[in-house]
């Protein structure tokens, strides 16, 4: 195991159920980016598994199955947005390929990348992120200048759901609870310079993280729960 | 079994037999009939977990609800080498619990359940009558701990209560039950290793 021994308890905590709110939230967002704390956390879960046998069933409502059916189906591969999502890892492997180039060749392919892909003005120092529940499943992408610490998120395959919005969050041990970005749009790019408070490490290390929230955002200035996306940036710019 | 994606099929009579783990395997490529049966075999088990968490039958409803549908999403992922069937889908719908009832609320910090169902009773586990072997050893572990302190894992486990209402329940500080936990927790992991 090659997780520090607080992260380990940490991830005892989480598989027990006994983290506070945003601590839960913190370790869901981590656990995606983070195999070694992914692999502890379920090591715990196994461990406490076998309690759950000794739990008396209880039978729940009737018209649950047809209900659960009825989203079961409408969730297989054909439902729309896969063709967004298609398109999306296209962009991820260009991102990626335009991170590569950047290393070798001086940033002179990346600068025209940007220039045409995602900002219309060469800038320096950009950072971008794909913000997905997992690999098959990118939903926001964001760039982040460096330097201005202005950001730029798309919605890629997002639509929120009815009645809900959508809201961003930077997320990073040294900065502690998680900190609103505010709620962005699922429908068109939403750009802001507010992470200018933060460090240039705290902005460039964090973990992008949205969550699902009333209209307006979340009344708490925490998450209300888990984040459904999540992601850090890689470097583009020189 | 034919993938009857319109229809799930109804109580065929090979399904009686099936085992979990072959339902899940089903499952995974996307056979409908297999699922219903999965719930059939399972849901009050994954029920008796969720509605102990949420007192409140639309939440415990919702969270069970979620808990299967990520069942049906994730099914290629369980790995039999890993645990059971049931230790897996619990995970999945207590995990679905945890994450409801740890969601930050406006307003009131414990919205106190109307309805504190008898049905959720505490749980001993060291009652149980069937055992695996896995609930034999964890229970022989848990046994070796000082007996607040595993009541303090049972209702965390069980209960779903956060260390606030650990630390009201017993009387204590919070930081108090967060060491208890934090050395049960290691005991029990250094326990279940040997």
């Amino acid at each position: 195991m090659t997780v520090t021994p607080d992260d380990d308890f940490a991830a005892a905590e989480y598989a027990l159920g006994t983290l506070d709110p945003s601590e839960r939230a913190v370790m869901a967002a981590r656990r995606l980016r983070e195999p070694d704390l992914d692999e502890a956390i379920r090591a715990w879960e196994a461990r406490l598994a076998p309690l759950a046998e000794a739990a008396g069933p209880i039978e729940p409502p009737r018209d649950l199955l047809p209900a659960i059916e009825a989203r079961i189906r409408s969730a297989t591969p054909e439902a729309p947005g896969n063709a967004a999502v298609a398109s999306l890892r296209r962009s991820v492997t260009r991102w990626r390929a335009a991170a590569i180039a950047a290393s070798i060749i001086a940033g002179v392919l990346a600068v025209g990348f940007i220039t045409r892909e995602t900002t219309r003005e060469a800038v320096p120092h950009e950072y971008v992120a794909v913000l997905q529940k997992d690999a098959a499943s990118p939903a926001f992408a964001i760039t982040v200048n460096l330097d201005t610490r202005e950001f730029t998120v798309r919605p890629v395959a997002a639509t929120a759901p009815p009645g809900k919005a959508y809201e961003l969050w930077l997320i990073d041990p040294k900065i502690g609870a998680p900190r609103s970005l505010g709620v962005i749009a699922a429908d068109s790019a939403t750009r802001r310079a507010n992470l200018t408070q933060y460090d240039r490490a705290v902005v460039e290390d964090a973990t992008y993280a949205v969550t699902v929230e009333p209209p307006g955002g979340s009344p708490t200035g925490q998450p209300s729960g888990a984040p459904v996306f999540v992601g850090k940036l890689i470097p583009v710019g020189p | 079994m034919t993938i009857r994606g319109e229809a799930p099929g109804r109580g065929s009579p090979a399904q009686a037999t099936d085992s979990l783990a072959d339902l899940l395997g089903r499952i995974a490529a996307r056979d409908a009939a297999a699922f219903s049966a999965l719930y059939k075999a399972t849901s009050a088990k994954l029920y008796g977990v969720v509605a102990r968490i949420l007192p409140r039958g639309d939440a415990a409803a919702d969270a069970l609800q979620e808990a299967y549908v990520r069942i049906w999403e994730k099914a290629g992922e369980f790995d039999p080498a890993k645990g059971s069937p049931l230790a897996w889908m619990a995970t999945i719908a207590r995990n679905r619990a945890l994450d409801e009832v740890r969601r930050v609320r406006p307003g009131s910090l414990e919205d106190l359940p109307e309805s504190f169902e008898p049905a959720a009773d505490e749980v001993d586990p060291l009652a149980a009558r069937e055992r695996s072997e896995g609930l034999v050893k964890l229970l022989n572990c848990l046994q070796a701990l000082d007996e607040e302190k595993r009541a303090v894992v049972l209702l965390a486990y069980y209960r779903g209560l956060s260390r606030e209402a650990l630390a009201l329940r017993f009387g204590r500080p919070v930081p108090t039950i967060k060491t208890w936990l934090h050395r049960s927790l290691a005991q029990l992991r250094d326990c279940l290793a040997s």
